[in-house]
């Protein structure tokens, strides 16, 4: 469950940022989470609002996930696919010569506010 | 600008705040700190992640003394509770340190770093970080470590990486653990090094069993070529 320790980062960083813009309530949080990120949207939606009355300016946020799936570069086939159950292997030609373009994210793109 | 925002805020209609940044932001950063004062104190951090009873504490065991011959080793030891591993380290002679996480399923740079007045980092060659036990979380927190190593035993399923990418993803060595078990399971040696390699094609692999002693010399060899770096 380290859904919890990153629904805390995510409210400690949008109440800084809030503080900062002069923001009022924030209504909307958006993610963007790689599939090979680790985190469980589920579990991460669970912990947030759980957490999110610990402030202000969260109180009523929600959040908004967008998942983002394994992308890789095969070498050899000299393109670009999308990475079979989280994994790196080339669906095209079965090589491991291939490297991660994205689905490692774990950001926050950004928050409305009211 | 700050006035200005304010006000647009008070008719309800700013702009989303953009930011994409890493969540983990904080962590990374303490994580680097962190790093630089390992580089500048010279030693070399090996964290060690499995889930809980794959014998990250056995290898620990059994490889502290042969290694200590040509190394000053330290170990920091995370559990969630008890200090039970701290006790099996001390006995090996190896100044060690035990973090009790209090609940938390994983170690936080932070925690790295406030251990480390518990050491004489400049009397230190290499620090073993072991993590809490835990194939998901640690993933995720970067403790300012130079290598990961995961460990698995052959009393789990060979699909481990493929259940858990993330792990074996971010992990430079794959050590494959009580290997004397083997005849008694179902395990397929090359299943998990397949599958480990499908979710990190430059992922090191070693076999061994901490009862037998067999590819201990192995382990120590990558621990050695490491803390050389």
């Amino acid at each position: 469950m380290h859904e919890l320790s990153i629904a805390m980062e995510i409210l400690d960083i949008v109440e800084r940022e809030a503080q900062n813009h002069g923001a009022g309530q924030v209504t909307d949080i958006r993610l963007r989470i790689g599939d090979l990120s680790g985190v469980e949207t589920d579990s991460l939606r669970f912990c947030f609002e759980a957490v999110r009355g610990e402030k202000m300016v969260t109180r009523h946020a929600e959040l908004t996930i967008v998942r983002v799936p394994v992308r890789i570069r095969c070498g050899p086939c000299d393109d670009e696919f999308e990475g079979e159950g989280r994994l790196l292997r080339c669906p095209s030609c079965g090589g491991l010569d291939t490297e991660l373009l994205e689905g490692d994210e774990l950001n926050i793109i950004d928050f409305e506010v009211e | 600008m700050k006035k200005r925002a304010r006000e647009e805020a008070k008719q309800g209609f700013m702009d989303p705040i953009k930011l994409e940044k890493k969540i983990l932001t904080r962590n990374d950063h303490v994580a680097d700190q962190v790093r630089e004062r390992f580089r500048f104190a010279g030693v070399s951090v090996i964290n060690m992640v499995s889930s809980p009873g794959s014998g990250k504490t056995s290898l620990l065991e059994k490889s502290l003394e042969p290694l200590s011959d040509k190394l000053s080793i330290g170990v920091i030891e995370g559990d969630i509770q008890t200090a039970n591993d701290a006790r099996r380290i001390a006995v090996t002679g190896v100044p060690v340190h035990q973090i009790n996480t209090g609940g938390a399923c994983h170690l936080e740079a932070a925690m790295v770093r406030d251990a480390l007045g518990h050491f004489d980092l400049n009397g230190l060659d290499l620090l073993f970080i072991e993590n809490v036990g835990n194939l998901v979380c640690p993933s995720a927190f970067d403790l300012g470590e130079g290598a990961r190593v995961a460990i698995i035993s052959v009393t789990e399923g060979d699909d481990k990486p493929l259940k858990y990418p993330a792990m074996f993803h971010t992990s430079d060595l794959m050590v494959i653990n009580k290997t004397d078990l083997l005849p008694f399971t179902d395990f397929s040696m090359e299943s998990v090094i397949e599958n480990a390699r499908s979710t990190n094609p430059a992922i090191k692999i070693l076999r061994t069993s901490c009862r037998t002693g067999e590819g201990l010399e192995g382990w120590m060899e990558f621990v050695r070529s490491f803390a050389a770096l």
